[in-house]
């Protein structure tokens, strides 16, 4: 097993050099400069030119990158140039509210989704299986953007029982958080939990027609220790890889529900990063959330293996 | 000794209200029942890039720092230069020295007195990082003549340098000594205005508090512009960065915030109907213009260009570019102001002339090749400007492409000569300030079109060296004639501004950013 995750995690080093390789030179293929931002359109060509000495974008690329990685051995990503601050400092401060928002969504879609699922394979075509999957097809054609927005008309702005949006932290206020971050999560989750009932449904039936599940109906035991023990339990084995990937989505593609939302979270940092050019942070920023997602998915490899310990004995 | 005329701050006052005085009857007596206490929470689209003001010249800066820091000079609310923390412009008649008296008693927010001390280094800084430095180009030496003066000597006359001195776009603020020593963005936050720094969270929010110990301007009656006499009646106001419009209209109507800026026009026009809802519209917020590539083919032929000048219709353009909220001016210089240059170039502007484009055309080198525009969809005017005036240049036979970029690239395309011939741009602050940055933008080595012609350098000098009013607006109707003439930019139409606020908010008027100071919320 320890050498299972040691292998696992070397072979993250490989994935991490190349997104930041690649991170680094798109930055320098895309036209436009930060200078242009820090100083306006009405900036003259000597005003840009000592923005870019000041920022040491006039040196070479070779002789940047090798500053940029040299710096990233010794733990350092370097300075956001429009935020002054270091990218450190400024992805950690948004963590909090993407891990939150990602972290809540994730419970909420996997909570309704395998619900939703297991209703769907036991009323199988019937009318519950068809309104279930319309509802699960609906959360997953609707625009984040659009929902977000109904559900601030409905329940924000309407019912009064939510913010529109803003971020409070836990640590301020743990009620003040759940309700900043309900409406965003249950966004989010929406059309998360689409995907994951589709696909609890489908492993359910695949496994409501196996031998061993027969068997345990044959002996006699009773139908819900049947469908929880024995069939839904192995039917969420792809399930648990499902959500391995939506994590890493997730913490990645949160950038829509945070601007609906006015979330200061990651997302918005590294997007805001590229419109501006703001290189250390859209560099340092991906290569962070790239760290994340790759880990994630070696935890999701790891709890695999404790789930399933077929696939740690077949290594 | 030095013959000097005094600008005085009543002098000055009485001319700034004067106007909307008499036409639109607001009276300039202080308005009574102001409420004490409570907080503000503002609504804007974007962070602020930097909390240092000299340094940025970005509108969601200016929101937040007009309400901190003050110049020595600002501008009242006819633009009109009036001294802030100047006791008042002493020029000498030969325009070769200003002398600054400094108002006494001045605190800043870390409780020490303002002195010629932090005048002269908060203006030697300005001159090192202020991102309109230029406007001290003339300055040749800020010299401290007293405890509470500075003297400015300038290397040549020129009458018009206080109404750039008192430009708010990246103004030239005053702060302490000790933080004028330290580079670009690395300051404290400290001012003199009647409201001071607390917290900037990014995409989330900037707190501000009322400073209690505001010292302010009793030379005046009331407030005026960026200056005059303010007063704090709110204890604190908070900006939120909420990018999405329809978020800011949802966290209006649902009370959480109180003023939202930049609202979509459909949306205004329903919430014009809601009793608990204030629409405010600000006419005169940009022109919407097309600018020209004088060094690409076919734009740098002058008679491609006028083919193209005569071939807009601008109403069409406006209408949908705009979303219905626009006036029609062909004037550079918005009607009302000194410097309006009357009908020149009105007959070109009003409709499209098809006949005079298409012989324009002919007399032109052009053979079909590509005009490009360039735009981008950062601002929905630019984008849905160029689309209109692309399908209105073609069925005279100009091969007009949209070439839409994201906005960052397209500032550094259009420094270059290559990869755009007409370019959108709305030009906000430039043509509120008055004639200079308009012109300024026409000649020199930096000019948008990337070329020039002799008459937009000797205008513009006849321009900033003019010493009567009279002979400015002579220098501005010649540059007025020759954009019509040359085709450097191409003038639309004036772009308005939505903004709106809580019934609650009281004393609110739309300027160039919120004013904190004279305002208050009802219970």
């Amino acid at each position: 097993m320890t050498r299972y995750i040691l292998s696992r995690v070397l072979s993250a080093i490989p994935v991490l050099f190349v997104v930041s390789l690649v991170t680094f030179l798109l930055m320098w293929l895309v036209p436009g400069d930060v200078a242009s931002q820090i100083a306006g359109p009405d900036a003259t060509a000597a005003e840009l030119e000592a923005i870019r000495q000041r920022l040491q974008l006039d040196q070479p690329i070779h002789i940047q990158a090798f500053r940029w990685y040299g710096n990233l051995l010794q733990g350092d990503l370097g300075q956001s140039y429009l935020l002054h601050r270091s990218v450190v400092d400024a992805v950690f401060e948004r963590l909090p509210v993407t891990l939150s928002l990602a972290f809540m969504s994730l419970v909420l879609a996997v909570i309704f989704g395998v619900l939703l699922g297991v209703l769907a394979a036991t009323n199988h075509n019937n009318w519950i299986d068809q309104v279930t999957m319309t509802g699960a097809l609906l959360g997953l054609s609707l625009p984040d953007f659009w929902f977000g927005l109904v559900l601030i008309f409905f329940f924000a702005v309407g019912m009064g029982w939510f913010p529109t949006g803003g971020y409070t932290p836990f640590t301020e206020s743990p009620l003040g958080w759940l309700r900043s971050m309900t409406l965003p999560a249950c966004t989010l989750a929406f059309t998360q939990m689409g995907v994951i009932a589709r696909m609890v449904r489908s492993s359910m039936l695949e496994q409501m027609g196996q031998d061993y599940i027969r068997t345990a109906k044959a002996k006699g035991l009773p139908r819900g220790l049947v469908l929880f023990k024995h069939a839904l339990r192995n039917a969420l084995i792809p399930v648990i890889t499902l959500v391995g990937i939506m994590t890493g989505l997730l913490l990645g593609g949160t950038v829509v529900i945070e601007v609906v939302y006015s979330l200061p979270g990651v997302g918005r940092l590294i997007i805001g990063a590229i419109q501006n050019r703001d290189y250390p942070i859209v560099q340092g920023g991906l290569l962070m959330t790239a760290g994340i997602f790759v880990f994630v998915n070696i935890a999701v490899d790891i709890l695999y293996t404790i789930v399933d310990p077929r696939v740690r004995n077949d290594r | 000794m030095r013959k000097q005329k005094r600008i005085t701050n009543k002098a000055r006052l009485r001319k700034a209200l004067a106007i909307p005085a008499l036409v639109l009857g607001i009276a300039a007596s202080p308005v009574v029942g102001q409420v004490e206490g409570g907080k503000l929470v503002l609504a804007q689209s974007a962070n602020p890039p930097s909390l240092d003001a000299m340094t940025s010249s970005s509108e969601t800066a200016r929101n937040i720092n007009m309400n901190i820091y003050e110049p020595l000079v600002a501008i009242d609310e006819n633009v009109n230069p009036i001294p802030m923390l100047a006791k008042s412009i002493e020029p000498s008649d030969d325009l070769l020295t200003y002398v600054f008296p400094l108002r006494q008693g001045v605190l800043f927010h870390n409780g020490k007195e303002m002195t010629a001390e932090d005048v002269k280094a908060s203006l030697e800084r300005y001159r090192e990082v202020g991102a309109t430095r230029g406007m001290l180009d003339k300055v040749e030496e800020i010299e401290i003549t007293g405890d509470y003066e500075v003297t400015f000597h300038m290397s040549e006359a020129t009458p018009t340098f206080i109404e750039g001195f008192s430009s708010p776009r990246a103004p030239a603020v005053i702060i302490p000594a000790e933080e004028a020593a330290k580079p670009a963005n690395e300051i404290e936050i400290i001012g003199t205005g009647p409201f001071k720094f607390v917290e900037f969270v990014p995409d989330d929010h900037v707190t501000l508090e009322k400073f209690a110990d505001y010292v302010p301007n009793e030379d005046f009656d009331g407030p005026t512009g960026f200056g005059g006499k303010k007063t704090a009646y709110l204890d604190s106001a908070v900006f939120r960065i909420i990018p999405e419009a329809g978020a800011r209209i949802a966290a209006l109507e649902a009370g959480e915030v109180q003023w939202a800026d930049q609202i979509p026009v459909p949306a205004a026009k329903r919430m014009s109907s809601d009793d608990s809802l204030n629409v405010y519209e600000a006419r005169q917020w940009a022109f919407l213009t097309f600018i020209m590539n004088w060094n690409l083919p076919p734009t740098d032929d002058v008679n491609f260009r006028r083919a193209v000048l005569y071939a807009i219709e601008p109403e069409e353009v406006m209408a949908i570019a705009t979303e219905g909220f626009y006036d029609l001016n062909h004037g550079w210089q918005y009607p009302g102001r000194t410097y309006n240059a009357g009908d020149i170039g009105k007959e070109i502007y009003e409709g499209a002339h098809i006949d005079k484009a298409k012989e324009f055309l002919a007399k032109s080198d052009y053979d079909g090749e590509e005009f490009l525009i360039l735009t981008d969809p950062n601002y929905a005017e630019h984008s849905r400007a160029a689309v209109v005036l692309a399908e209105q240049l073609k069925p005279i036979g100009i091969n007009a492409v949209v070439k839409q970029l994201d906005w960052a690239t397209v500032l550094k395309i259009r420094l270059t000569d290559e990869g755009w011939n007409g370019w959108t741009l709305m030009q906000g602050l430039e043509p509120f300030l008055g004639p200079y940055g308009i012109a300024a933008k026409m000649r020199g080595d930096q000019t948008h079109m990337r070329g020039t012609a002799d008459v937009f350098e000797e205008s513009y000098n006849r321009l900033i060296t003019g010493k009567t009013v009279e002979d400015r607006q002579k220098a501005f109707a010649e540059i007025q004639t020759a954009i019509y003439d040359l085709v450097p930019q191409i003038k639309i139409g004036d772009v308005g501004r939505m903004q709106a606020g809580s019934a609650r908010l009281k004393g609110f008027k739309p300027f160039r950013a919120p004013r904190l100071n004279d305002i208050w919320l009802e219970d």
